[in-house]
């Protein structure tokens, strides 16, 4: 019997259900065992002091979270809306995809640390950080998924549509928008909890409002129980909002496809192709920038312009100090971010391949796994802090979690993904675990390995500056955040260009290491 | 000239060539007419270059040389006017819609009325009695060939293009439709062309078979088919019958020899 048709026993379904809540419990258990063990350490909150603060609180926390949620709904909508309105000129225009690609992800790469200040002093003092913040923080994941699935569908699809003489309305009406439905909901649904996590980061920087402001107070504050039941709320707020999505695509997808394709890295050209578009996106996003800056008059000491930037870093007298500063961060940010993102895939791999070998824990272990990919890691970045401390441990520990959970569960479903009739080859000839990992399993999973591993690129990026700016006081983050605090608007936008366009590099160069072992394991996905 | 919607179209193709973007030859300069109402069967090993000569007639493949009319004017002017149905060898249904939606699909593309009966009485010709509701993805593989089949048809097309349509259909549904569908596109005097690999089906469903080499197709023989119809099961055993297969046969043995392949000695 395939793994599908045993997946589908009805009394199998239950006792997973079972053994997970089995799992939840036991986590509740050793959390509340800790808790109660390290009362007088000012680390850990029981779960029963979690629950008593959050009763004793419940009016202050259900306005923050009113307050948050609406931020969250706002840039969701926003956000999605300019996702859905980037993938349709893509499409109508292909021509476009390309320049369209690059400029997302370059805005994609943007610092949300450092956005967020630059983003207050722009807007002012109200809800449009948190809202723009989250915006920014959801329409990437959308847009890739759904620029896939427009695609998705077979060529006979169109060629019966063309057949009968009809175009492209005719071809996006039947065919590419319900082909596309399951793609925007995959995309839909990571971009929920990303929502909340763009509006807690926007509260950080500076609101008055929110969940995030109340961590804020309980962190300097060192209120224990009060960090832990915000960064309970808001996981289980996100995890919520990540489940309730869920559902609903899988209410509205009648008939989703066997397999959700690996999104491609940016639109893929090589050689002299690939330099003219990096030119293009370059050329279009300066213009972009100056052409905001004008469009709204602001005032240069804050909205610097990108020859602002460009003096800062080259032209200026002070310009060698300012680039060694940006060396000296970027090496402490690097000497954190590269660890914890290598050893979060690592650990993400390594975990679900044990799995693999141990069927009997994955059902434990994966629906505890799938609830925490939904939590935005870095909302808890302050228990980080008052776990493992100030100093490197915490930084890469919290960037290998961010990194973590999402290749986990990319993993431990691309390797489920193996082909039906392939596992039933191996079955005919009797093969074992490890044999049928090796051969079949591993090479099903890489599509989706490397998916999480690029796109874990700027959500490592984000976990470090955050953790920096809260808690370490050095790097990247620390330099975004002093720069914010002492108005030093030159060296804040010097930051964020660097921080970008490196992620972009780095997202890029995963991309590329992706289409080249996709071209030999799985040419259909690497294909466009 | 638009066609006119009323006549069946007849096909006249004049030194008609196609030569990939990548250099590959896929059919060599072909001229041949084939008349309004009747059935043309396409022969010809895997690969040769069948399916691409009935996308062009579609309109879906722009030939490389030569040109292409159907009822007088270029194929685009037929699909324009939804004038023609074709069934793919991948059944090609949206797995979100029923079998009955998949047909009716059909009907709103073209900008038909809808025609319940007309789903009703193609779903029993194909029999899918009791499977009007049912999504492809419960279907097997010669149940969604079938579906496939009744869509193409539920037009009333003037020219009907079918890719191996009964391929992946079990032999007794195959015979049983090889006898039925005619009886379909016949009254109405269909343009019909059909691509397949099986001998029988060919001699059996066709007034005129064009057999082709292998790639690049050349037209190796032109066999007309004048058995009369309506022709029954039985009749595959019939001397003149046999006789028609064997020159099929042999012509693309004669196609497969003359390409000079490495298995053309075995």
């Amino acid at each position: 019997m395939t793994a599908a048709a045993t997946a589908h026993r009805p009394g199998r379904h239950t006792a997973r259900r079972w053994q997970a809540a089995a799992g939840l419990l036991l986590l509740l258990l050793g959390w509340e065992y800790a808790g109660r063990a390290l009362s007088g350490a000012f680390i850990l909150a029981a779960p029963s002091e979690v629950l008593a603060w959050t009763w004793q609180n419940a009016g202050l926390m259900g306005r923050a979270m009113g307050e948050t949620l609406g931020n969250a709904v706002l840039g969701f909508v926003y956000g999605n809306a300019a996702a859905v309105l980037l993938a349709s000129v893509a499409l109508l225009w292909p021509r476009t995809e390309a320049l369209i690609g690059g400029l997302a992800l370059l805005v994609f790469c943007l610092p949300l640390v450092a956005t967020g200040p630059i983003l207050r002093v722009l807007m002012g003092p109200g809800d449009g950080p948190q809202i723009a913040l989250a915006a920014l923080a959801v329409y990437y994941t959308t847009l890739v998924p759904l620029l896939v699935g427009l695609r998705a569908a077979p060529s006979s699809w169109f060629d019966l549509v063309r057949s009968y003489g009809r175009g492209r309305g005719a071809e996006l009406v039947h065919v590419r928008a319900m082909a596309a439905l399951p793609y925007l909901f995959a995309g839909l649904q990571i971009a929920a909890p990303a929502a909340i996590l763009g509006a807690m980061v926007g509260e950080f920087t500076g609101a008055e409002r929110g969940l995030g402001v109340l961590t804020i107070r309980a962190m300097r504050a060192l209120d224990v129980p009060a960090t832990w039941a915000l960064a309970s709320v808001s996981a289980a707020v996100a995890i919520l909002a990540y489940a309730g999505v869920g559902w609903l695509g899988r209410r509205l997808s009648t008939a989703p496809p066997p397999v959700l394709l690996a999104p491609p890295a940016v639109a893929g050209r090589r050689g002299g192709g690939a330099l003219v578009q990096g030119l293009g996106v370059a050329v279009l996003a300066l213009l972009l920038w100056w052409g905001a800056m004008e469009a709204f008059g602001l005032n240069r000491f804050f909205a610097k312009r990108p020859g602002d930037v460009w003096a800062a870093l080259v032209t200026a007298p002070d310009a060698a100090v300012t680039r060694a500063t940006l060396a000296v961060a970027l090496r402490e940010t690097a000497a954190y971010v590269l660890p914890g993102y290598l050893a979060g895939l690592a650990m993400g791999l390594g975990l679900a391949v044990a799995l693999v070998l141990l069927p009997a824990l994955a059902a434990v272990a994966m629906p505890v796994a799938v609830a925490l990919r939904s939590v935005p890691i870095v909302t808890t970045a302050p228990l980080f802090v008052m776990l493992l401390g100030r100093g490197a441990v915490g930084t890469v520990v919290l960037v290998a979690v961010m990194v973590f959970f999402p290749t986990f569960v990319a993993c431990a479903q691309g390797l489920s993904r193996a082909p039906g009739q392939a596992n039933d080859l191996f079955d005919s000839y009797a093969a074992g675990r490890l044999s049928r990992l090796i051969h079949l399993r591993l090479p099903a999973m890489l599509p989706a390995f490397f998916a999480a591993a690029r796109m874990s690129v700027p959500a490592a990026v984000l976990a470090v500056t955050v953790v920096e700016w809260l808690a370490t006081g050095r790097g990247m983050g620390s330099l975004m955040a002093m720069s914010a605090s002492l108005s030093d608007y030159d060296m804040l936008w010097s930051t964020v260009v660097v921080v970008s366009v490196l992620s972009a590099a780095c997202y890029l160069a995963v991309g590329g290491v992706e289409r080249r072992v996709l071209a030999v394991y799985a040419p259909e996905q690497g294909a466009r | 000239m638009a066609p006119d919607p009323h006549i069946p179209a007849e096909v006249v193709c004049e030194d008609l060539a196609k030569t990939f973007a990548d250099g590959t030859e896929v059919l060599r300069p072909l001229s041949v007419t084939l008349p309004s109402g009747g059935t043309t069967a396409l022969v010809g090993p895997s690969g040769c270059g069948k399916s691409t000569l009935l996308r062009m007639i579609a309109g879906l493949e722009p030939p490389s040389a030569g040109s292409l009319r159907i009822g007088g004017a270029p194929p685009r002017a037929l699909l324009k006017q939804a004038g023609l149905s074709m069934a793919f060898q991948d059944p090609s249904l949206l797995p979100w819609r029923s079998v009955r939606g998949n047909i009716e699909l059909a009907l709103k593309l073209a900008r038909r009325p809808a025609a319940p009966q007309a789903v009703d009485d193609l779903i029993r010709l194909v029999g899918l009695d009791g499977f009007a509701g049912a999504r492809p993805a419960t279907l097997s593989g010669g149940m969604r060939q079938r579906a496939a089949i009744a869509r193409a048809m539920v037009t009333e097309p003037r020219l009907l293009l079918l890719d191996e349509p009964f391929g992946a259909v079990d032999e007794l549904t195959r015979r049983q439709l090889a006898e039925d569908l005619p009886r379909t596109w016949e009254p109405r005097q269909t343009t019909t062309l059909l691509v397949t690999h099986s001998i029988t089906e060919a001699v059996m469903l066709s007034d005129r078979i064009l057999v082709f080499s292998p790639r690049p197709a050349t037209l190796v023989a032109d066999i007309a088919v004048d058995l009369p119809r309506p022709r029954r099961a039985a009749l595959t055993t019939d001397p003149a019958f046999l006789g028609l297969a064997e020159q099929v046969a042999a012509a693309l043995a004669e196609g497969v020899a003359g390409a000079n392949r490495p298995w053309a000695a075995q």
